[in-house]
């Protein structure tokens, strides 16, 4: 899904400014953070799951190539197909095959950050697939041609009359009352019909268990139900990280993963499937299809350094607990995996040179090492990730190119430190970044890694701030 | 060599190895636990749910009644038949769905449902498995107002149900319903998800795994409109428990 630059950024900027969607937005960040904590607090042996968290992924990733091997195998000895993707336009192109050869026509997607990731949804669409996001949070924002937000509330920066106006545009029923209660069923029955129609799904997978060739699914919603119950074809996909060894570890991972993300004690569904339909079952996908996608990661996997970050569960903790995040919010990080995580994964993915911002956007207080439910410990990768953009010592290749391209970083970081200096600072580097700049977007993400720059650009500095046009516009209608 | 020796080599590489290592047992984690160590857990898993039962199911309710499903106590099979329709007559129900569940046949909640004036259909397949059309079983979840079903293990700790679609149980009959109501009696409930999968983990093992399964804690749920919380986005709106404990077996 590619971004319609200039609507976003005034989108984003009216965001920024607009109090009542901020407080919602840190309303929503603050229930995260405290339902976390109360979750952890009410839980007798959290540290002990944390660790034993830790220890799991550890293990699975130092083992990763033997794991990857058994889920493989029997994900087929359950009946199930396999691919391995080495990107995202590899794993793009095997699923829109998978649709054309089951002659397919209404696709319906849970929420995957990996599908994201491969911009999956828009390419479906353009080669002729109904394709519909079902999490609510997805399908507001895939109805405003966006990206999401944050990994578990992906509309989070969306008020309700502007999910109100959506609907409206797209249904053309009446003006929506800008209830959410209301507007929730609204969407509800608008994807009934969908998914009573659809043939094929796309999920991802929170958990792939490596010794039955199962996939967990975790959602509040059921769509992650509806998805592996309703179409004849059900294809998953996985980042290559997500393998656990054994079934038991679910519940481990499980009860850190939920608690961390929402506070809950559970999801209200998990949804384990181990392939298609039962010979003798009522209902069910008649085929199934693991995706597994590589797309990069095996540059984290290869620096001990990094390795560390194919750790994550992708559970949002340390998105609630970082005062950067919460400021900038979602879209600033400019591709899928924002917050801390985002900040050590898309360098490495994109190339350190053209996202050597991102480990800059941290204060490197620890509050999401604190709050990360497998202790990753992201300041220190995100020190060794400035480290090396700084000295320049990984390689000459992903050194910053130039004096110019340093002080706009470092000019962009100070920038994120206060809204006096991000006033100062977004002046500046409006100037600065204007000659790497095309249609007011920077493109950061250089092939190979082509999915990144299919689905995310990265917004420049407007070379007037919002706060100066917002002055200039008031004093222009005074007069 | 094939696309996956090629993607996996490259993974033993980045590992700093030339070909797949069998790790080393770390005893540590439940992948290297042997089959008897695995069986007695998931024995001694039901028998603690046993001993303890009478507690489970006080935790079990209160767990519940927090994430959102309306509990309701059945001590005889006649009382827990009527709450089951008195729920379908409060909701107007004309078309009810049911599981084969061997509990509801125990509390005739057929005829409980019909007196009310509702019809009530049994998901199985009448006939071959191999000439099913699923299509059907799909019309008919979606057309009901209310799905009913037992269960297959309860969670004290968490408040949830587990259903492991199969034969007589479809996996919409408790999703697409407006309503579902569930039926629990005490010798279902066990204490934690450590249970639930270290039972899962002893089927596995002893090849009598199910194909699928779904915990299930609460309405379905959304808060992706400004962090407000809705029941009722893609499941039922409503979630019914119905806590049947028979005091004339005294269980
Ligand atoms: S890094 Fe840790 S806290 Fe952040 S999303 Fe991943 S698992 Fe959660």
């Amino acid at each position: 899904m590619k971004p319609v630059t200039t609507n976003f950024r005034n989108k984003a900027a009216e965001t920024l400014e607009d109090k009542q969607i901020q407080q919602s937005i840190e309303h929503v960040y603050t229930g995260f953070f405290q339902g976390r904590l109360s979750a952890a607090s009410e839980t007798p042996n959290w540290e002990q799951l944390r660790s034993k968290g830790k220890e799991i992924k550890d293990h699975t990733i130092a083992h990763l190539d033997y794991y990857l091997n058994l889920l493989a195998n029997n994900v087929q000895k359950n009946g199930g197909n396999v691919f391995f993707a080495n990107d995202a336009e590899e794993a793009r192109n095997h699923i829109i095959k998978i649709a054309r050869e089951k002659d397919v026509k209404t696709v319906i997607k849970s929420k995957s950050m990996v599908s994201e990731e491969m911009g999956l949804a828009e390419a479906m669409n353009d080669e002729g697939f109904e394709t519909v996001e079902t999490d609510l949070g997805e399908y507001i924002i895939q109805l405003a041609n966006e990206t999401p937000y944050h990994l578990i509330a992906p509309a989070v920066h969306k008020s309700r009359s502007e999910v109100a106006k959506l609907l409206d545009d797209n249904f053309r029923e009446g003006d929506p009352v800008p209830d959410a209660n209301q507007l929730t069923m609204l969407a509800r029955k608008k994807l009934r019909s969908v998914f009573e129609r659809a043939d094929m799904s796309v999920t991802g997978a929170n958990f792939a268990v490596a010794e039955s060739g199962s996939i967990a699914l975790v959602t509040n919603e059921g769509n992650g139900r509806m998805t592996t119950s309703v179409p004849r074809v059900h294809v998953a996909v996985m980042g290559m990280e997500k393998v656990i060894p054994s079934i038991q570890d679910l519940s481990t991972m499980l009860r850190i993963l939920i608690r961390s993300a929402t506070g809950q004690r559970i999801s209200t569904y998990v949804t384990m499937v181990n392939g298609k339909r039962s010979p003798d079952e009522e209902e069910g996908p008649v085929e199934f299809h693991l995706v597994i996608m590589n797309n990069g990661r095996d540059k984290l996997l290869r620096d001990s350094q990094t390795r560390e970050s194919l750790n994550c569960i992708r559970c949002g903790a340390c998105l609630n607990a970082c005062p950067v995040y919460r400021k900038v919010g979602g879209h600033a990080y400019g591709w899928v995996y924002p917050g801390p995580i985002g900040a050590i994964v898309s360098p490495v993915l994109t190339g350190l040179k053209d996202a050597s911002n991102l480990p800059g956007a941290s204060s490197l207080c620890g509050a999401c090492h604190d709050a990360c439910p497998v202790k990753i410990n992201i300041p220190r990768m995100l020190l060794e990730l400035r480290y090396r953009t700084a000295e320049g010592s990984a390689s000459k290749s992903e050194r910053s190119s130039s004096a110019k391209e340093r002080t706009v970083w470092k000019l962009w970081k100070i920038g994120m430190m206060g809204r006096r200096r991000f006033d100062l600072g977004s002046r500046t580097s409006g100037l600065l970044l204007r000659p790497l700049v095309r249609n007011g977007w920077m493109r950061i993400a250089p092939p190979p890694i082509s999915g990144w720059t299919l689905t995310r650009d990265f917004p420049s500095f407007a070379s007037k701030s919002l706060k100066a046009r917002l002055s200039k516009r008031n004093r222009t209608s005074k007069s | 060599m094939t696309e996956k020796e090629q993607f996996i080599s490259n993974i033993s590489a980045a590992l700093g190895r030339k070909t797949i290592q069998k790790p080393e047992a770390d005893h540590r984690l439940s992948f290297f636990e042997s089959a008897s160590s695995i069986n007695s857990n998931a024995d001694q898993s039901i028998v603690d749910s046993v001993n303890r039962s009478d507690q489970l199911m006080d935790q079990m309710s209160s767990a519940a009644e927090t994430i959102g499903w309306k509990v309701h106590h059945a001590s005889n099979t006649e009382v827990a038949a009527s709450i089951v329709a008195g729920i379908c007559k409060d909701n107007n129900a004309k078309n009810v769905l049911r599981s084969a569940h061997e509990v509801l046949d125990q509390i005739v909640v057929d005829a409980a449902i019909s007196n009310i004036g509702a019809s009530v259909e049994v998901t199985e397949h009448q006939g071959d498995y191999s000439q099913i059309d699923v299509e059907n079983t799909k019309i008919k979840a979606f057309a009901a107002d209310t799905g009913i079903t037992g269960v297959d293990y309860a969670i004290a700790e968490t408040g949830s149900i587990v259903l492991h679609p199969r034969s007589g149980l479809s996996r919409l009959v408790s999703l697409a319903p407006p309503i579902h109501i569930a039926v629990l009696r005490p010798a279902e409930v066990i204490a934690s998800l450590d249970e639930l999968f270290a039972l899962e983990r002893s089927n596995f093992i002893n090849d009598q795994l199910e194909g699928s399964m779904n915990i299930i804690s609460g309405p379905s749920k959304t808060a992706d409109i400004e962090g407000t919380t809705v029941t009722g986005i893609h499941g039922p709106l409503e979630v019914h428990l119905v806590i049947f404990k028979d005091d004339h077996i005294g269980q």
